[in-house]
């Protein structure tokens, strides 16, 4: 699958342990509602068995797409080849449309805080990353997507707002975006912006494809916690980021309180109905 | 600050080795820049709790939920994680408990860890089709001394003290009646895994010994020379072509070698 095919995989969702069951042996109108896969890549670093066999099961009958969380991209530890080298042949195995992490930092000194950690976005991070992407890129022998992370901090040395940092990455690296729009609304809320100008300076071209999400809102801040349906603000999002960058592929998280596929079918049902609508719309006003 | 001495100082908060990061960042308009890096903060020791949590199910079950979280996150301080899959954050947690105060006291804990620790390395070990019986059976008698075996790639072995094997069970289906916390043993747990399914079973410290040789390359020559070490001489060899039956009929091995392999060729 090419890297321009990425954008018109259509709606997909994250492969869960739980659901096996059901995309392997369930109602073939539940598989058929779902056209690819998101994994975990770190899920399935793994050696062998029920894991590995399940992967490829699954393989056989969706595209995927590799999603990790641990390429610390932002970090100023050493690239852990180790890790990069697991993931290559992760790659080979799955042949996915596209690799994606996220614009963050896992840990220094050696260790791993295993959370997405946000970084100062300043000129020397964004050289940094830009110098580390490339890297990787070569490594991988193929572009990767990166996500923008929700945060709940900002850091008083900021000089460049999330947005331009982002793009700034794509445009110098010729990476792809994977913009997550649940993640825009967080920290638009979490950090007092408008979530639609991060939408309006996404460049168009760069982006892979679209996260949507649960969260959990505690009324002063927000916390990114992939374990609710989405909400009406993340939709109405969703539909502006449509009308504005057109059909791309599109899938939902859910990584806690995980209900049976046919919920999360339903959900992205009405993905597909929110991006139709939009386009639509979005015809019309042309 | 740079970026290095940023993410330094971030990482230190969270490790609550230094406040410095409460001046380095900021909050919203409604919440403080230590109410938003607490939510850091917490997801940081609650995610690696929860882990620890699913990954040893055992231990979990026998200290109970409130005991069990003060124990991971005196674990999590001592033994940040330094591996990308979070799934490897438990890797050092029986030798903590055998080593760190009060664990280390009672022996059920190290035991309980260890073989919960087993069962989750076996779930997705690399895969390995067993020998069986029929590749016992085909080594020509003048070779049996030099057999070696190849042991399956799931297979981890370990002595205990305290039957945890029996325990674990119980405990995970909050079966009726208190534990002996007294109880000892002497044995030794070995848990692998055939296709999907893991598996685990208790061997005497004897059979441990002797698989043990064998795992560091001694030929079933050598196997048998120890056990005549440690039982009538008489009954040795029949005691070692039973040890190694059973091997081969559970699934452990994944290879049968012997000097005539070679020469059969």
């Amino acid at each position: 699958m090419t890297e321009r095919a990425v954008s018109s995989l259509g709606f997909g969702l994250g492969l869960r342990p739980q659901h096996y069951p059901a995309i392997l042996d369930g109602p073939a109108e539940v598989a058929r509602a779902i056209d690819w896969f998101e994994i975990l890549s770190e899920n399935y670093m793994v050696d062998g068995g029920r894991p590995i066999a399940k992967l490829m099961a699954v393989r056989e009958r969706y595209p995927m797409v590799m999603h990790g969380v641990s390429l610390s991209i932002g970090s100023t530890d050493p690239l852990n080849m180790d890790y990069l080298t697991r993931l290559k042949a992760l790659a080979v195995r799955v042949e996915p449309a596209i690799i994606s992490d996220h614009l963050c930092w896992t840990g220094v000194a050696g260790l791993n805080m295993h959370d997405l950690l946000p970084l100062p976005l300043t000129e020397e991070a964004l050289s940094h990353v830009v110098e580390r992407v490339d890297k990787v890129q070569s490594f991988l022998g193929r572009p990767i997507a990166l996500e923008n992370a929700s945060t709940y901090v900002t850091f008083a040395q900021d000089a460049i707002p999330e947005w331009e940092f982002l793009r700034a990455i794509a445009q110098r690296t010729g990476c792809r975006l994977l913009l997550d729009v649940n993640n825009v609304y967080v920290s638009a809320f979490n950090h007092d912006f408008q979530a639609t100008d991060y939408i309006d300076a996404i460049p168009r071209e760069s982006v892979a494809y679209i996260h949507l999400a649960g969260h959990e809102n505690n009324k002063t801040y927000i916390i990114d916690t992939h374990d609710h349906p989405v909400v009406d603000g993340v939709w109405d999002l969703y539909a502006y980021a449509v009308r504005r960058l057109g059909p791309i592929a599109t899938m939902i998280e859910r990584d806690d309180k995980i209900p049976p596929l046919e919920e999360l079918t339903r959900e992205l049902a009405r993905a597909r109905k929110v991006a139709d609508e939009a386009l639509n719309r979005a015809v019309q006003v042309a | 600050m740079d970026l290095l001495r940023a993410e330094q100082v971030f990482q230190d908060g969270l490790l609550g080795r230094s406040q410095d990061i409460l001046g380095t960042v900021r909050g919203n308009k409604r919440e403080s820049a230590e109410t938003m890096f607490g939510v850091y903060r917490n997801a940081y020791w609650a995610r690696l709790a929860e882990v620890l949590g699913n990954d040893f199910p055992g231990l979990k079950a026998l200290l109970g939920d409130p005991a069990f979280d003060r124990m991971a996150r005196a674990y999590i301080a001592k033994h940040p994680s330094q591996h990308p899959s979070i799934r490897w954050a438990g890797r050092k947690l029986a030798e903590f408990l055998a080593a760190e105060a009060p664990y280390r006291d009672d022996p059920w804990f190290a035991d309980m860890a260890r073989f919960d620790w087993a069962l989750a390395f076996a779930f997705d070990a690399p895969d390995a089709t067993a020998a069986g019986l029929a590749d016992l059976v085909g080594v020509p008698p003048e070779f049996w001394g030099s057999v070696r075996l190849r042991f399956h790639p799931t297979l981890d072995v370990f002595p205990v003290s305290t039957p945890v094997d029996e325990a674990r069970p119980r405990l995970l289906e909050n079966a009726e009646g208190a534990l002996d916390r007294a109880a000892r043993c002497e044995r030794a747990i070995m848990a692998w895994r055939i296709d999907y399914d893991v598996k685990f079973r208790t061997i005497d410290l004897l059979e441990h010994a002797a698989l043990q040789a064998m795992q560091g390359g001694a030929t079933f020559g050598d196997m048998c020379e120890l056990v005549a070490q440690e039982i009538d001489p008489d009954q040795a060899p029949l005691r070692a072509a039973q040890i190694l039956q059973g091997w081969l009929e559970w699934g452990i091995v994944a290879e049968v070698e012997h000097d005539g392999l070679g020469s059969a060729a």
